[in-house]
């Protein structure tokens, strides 16, 4: 069994190599090699693949790319390795449910198999996305704990404590880490659902003294919430983030990996960045130790994962880790348009229906490329809940069916998109509740989703 | 070999990041008695242009790109000592980094491939960069352009600390500031008073050499 402990032993006694080497002749090269080893090709005919042997060889591909290069070790400059045997018996070992939220939010998360009609677990948020101010953190998580369907919640992140921009390892990042948790908490008790689970946990930290400082008892984070540890593209590693481990397991707090392979980076094309994504997730198992798993591919010069190389490897990834293990999986899409636009709706509709029916649960995405501030509403994370529950039980050659006549409603406008509206240009300030103007292009699309073949229950 | 023969060998290697077949031209440019400045402008410069290209259309990806700008590197190090001082033309001197408290290099590796392959002398400062760095380095090499990346919404800081730094000291008139990544946006740079910012590397090195250009 590998521990924690045996995971820093190789981070400080692995082979030493440079970053450069390990992205362009390591990471890249052996990837390339896989995909070749393997005949894994995209078809862009098929975005949501009914072939098994595809997903499963996807899988047996990304065990073997992981044995070879491992995880880089950003501060000693080694990789971290393991063998076949430790990867399969940490698969065979990994939590295969578990659960969250206190009260009447309590909820159990389950892994899912392609076309399963078991509901996906629906973490509704706002994907760590960033707001400008403390009203607007406090009414959105107010309005996602309205989500009927929810059964976590991802809060915004601050940029500024009291107008002052936050700096990384500053003390402004401690406060606004310990105010992202408190403003949290108060704001799903004022929604009437103080059980919901946040799972994104202290989404303004972003190194480990930040989370560390927001998980004191007296700010509100509860062992039944989740903690996230991100890895560092492509398949990286630092002591920070080992800290954060560190720190989580030490206070057996669960921990949820994240990971955000590039299409058009050193993945490459839709085959190096599906295996890439498959063993984030051996990753994560391994080095954080991580009861739950994250992926976002994303494209590289787009900041959004709605086009069709996207979907494949949402679709195919999700199918690969549902179909030969029993790990927890969620999918996270980003759109390029924003708020309170149909492209939008049109591009999780599509995402989270590829990702879905392969067998995974979701996590609303970043709306608008995630990038800018206040570009979020409560709509798109209700949105992504529903078509992620309409998806359950539909069969691949369906939802593949449906994503292709998806595609044509956005697919030439993700270069310049709509950018939508800002929170405070679409949201009332006192209650935070969207307007009508949003109201009626999410029934609109629902409409015409419902058309295509598409029950919402 | 004929001239034109070896400038289409120079640019081809290039576009296939071939190193060895970049040096085994540049070689023969030299013992040929081929002008350097030529081989350069219509072998080198004209395949990166091609690889710069490709990625943008994304023909070719990440990989493909900072090894295209490897064996450009290649090939200049042959060709340059062979050029007199007074001939040699660069677009202009960049220094580049991912700001104080960032570890995220893929945008700026980006940015760093095409600002080589494109003719620019680069100085990578890599990631986590504190401010007074840029600054002591941009002097030190007499650069034209300061670039500052940062992925995160919670490290965009450290380039308006870098623009402050600058104008505090002095110094602001000195330097072209460019800035990029993720989170930044049109109104942020107009906020903090950078000279530049653009979505894609792509368009980030025209907007540099037109930057270069009105400054002169």
């Amino acid at each position: 069994m590998v521990t924690f402990l045996d995971v820093v032993e190789r981070a400080l006694t692995g082979k030493p190599c440079s970053e450069r080497e390990y992205d362009l002749k390591i990471f890249s090269t052996k990837l390339m090699e896989k995909v070749k080893e393997y005949d894994i090709k995209y078809d862009p005919e098929t975005l949501v693949p009914s072939d098994n042997s595809l997903a499963d060889d996807i899988f047996k591909a990304a065990i073997d790319f992981y044995c070879e290069v491992g995880t880089y070790c950003k501060d000693t400059e080694r990789i971290i390795k393991f063998d076949e045997n430790e990867i399969k018996e940490k698969l065979k070992t990994a939590p295969s449910k578990l659960t969250f939220g206190e009260g009447t939010d309590v909820g159990t998360m389950v892994p899912r198999k392609p076309e399963d009609k078991t509901l996906p677990w629906c973490f509704c948020g706002a994907g760590g996305v960033a707001v400008s101010s403390e009203h607007i953190f406090s009414k959105l998580v107010e309005n996602y704990a309205r989500i009927p369907i929810a059964n976590s919640i991802t809060t915004p992140s601050l940029t500024k404590v009291n107008g002052i921009r936050i700096r990384p390892e500053s003390p402004l990042e401690i406060l606004g880490a310990i105010r992202t948790v408190v403003l949290g908490r108060e704001a799903l008790r004022r929604g009437g659902r103080p059980g919901l689970p946040i799972m994104n946990s202290i989404s303004t930290a972003d190194s480990a003294i930040a989370l560390i400082a927001g998980l004191h008892p007296e700010f509100g984070l509860r062992p039944t919430d989740c903690y996230m540890i991100a890895t560092l593209a492509e398949l990286k590693t630092n002591f920070d983030l080992l800290n954060r481990a560190c720190t989580l397991m030490s206070l057996s707090l669960p921990i949820a990996s994240l990971y955000g392979p590039i299409y058009g980076g050193y993945c490459g094309g839709p085959e190096g960045t599906a295996v890439a994504t498959v063993a984030y997730h051996l990753m994560g198992a391994l080095v954080y130790q991580a009861g739950w798993h994250l992926a976002f591919p994303i494209h590289i010069k787009y900041i959004a994962s709605s086009m069709p190389e996207l979907l494949w490897v949402a679709s195919v990834y999700a199918q690969a880790i549902s179909r030969n293990t029993h790990l927890l999986s969620l999918y996270f899409n980003y759109t390029a348009a924003g708020p309170c636009t149909e492209m939008c709706l049109y591009e999780i509709a599509a995402q989270h229906t590829s990702a879905i029916t392969s067998g995974v649960s979701m996590e609303t995405g970043g709306i608008a490329g995630g990038k800018r501030e206040d570009y979020l509403t409560p709509i798109e994370p209700r949105f992504t809940a529903e078509v992620a529950h309409a998806a359950a039980g539909l069969k691949r050659e369906d939802a593949n069916e449906l994503v292709k006549k998806l595609l044509p409603k956005y697919v030439d406008k993700i270069a310049n998109p709509p950018l939508g509206m800002k929170h405070q240009e679409c949201c009332d300030f006192d209650t935070g509740k969207p307007s009508q103007k949003c109201w009626d292009i999410y029934n609109k699309v629902k409409r015409e989703l419902t058309d295509l073949g598409l029950e919402f229950k | 070999m004929s001239k034109e023969e070896l400038f289409k060998k120079l640019s081809e290697a290039v576009i296939a990041s071939d190193s060895q077949a970049v040096v085994d031209a540049a070689k023969q440019v030299i013992e040929k008695g081929i002008d350097p400045v030529e081989a350069i402008e219509k072998g080198l410069s004209k395949g990166a242009i091609a690889v710069g290209e490709k990625f943008d259309k994304m023909e070719i990806f990440l990989t493909g790109l900072m090894m295209a700008a490897d064996a450009m590197k290649a090939g200049m190090d042959i060709l340059l000592p062979h050029i007199s001082k007074e001939k040699i033309v660069r677009k202009g001197t960049v220094v580049s980094g991912t700001v104080k408290g960032d570890i995220h290099d893929i945008g700026k590796n980006i940015l760093v491939a095409l600002f080589q392959a494109n003719g620019f002398d680069v100085y990578d400062l890599g990631t986590d960069v504190s401010t007074s760095k840029f600054i002591e380095e941009a002097e030190k090499v007499n650069a034209d352009i300061i670039t500052l990346s940062a992925l995160m919404s919670s490290t965009i800081g450290g380039q308006k600390d870098v623009i402050d730094y600058l104008k505090e000291t002095g110094k602001r008139k000195n330097f072209i500031v460019m800035v990029g990544g993720g989170p930044t946006t049109r109104e942020w740079v107009e906020e903090i008073g950078a000279d530049g910012w653009a979505e894609t590397a792509t368009e980030a090195i025209k907007l540099a050499s037109e930057l270069i250009e009105k400054k002169k």
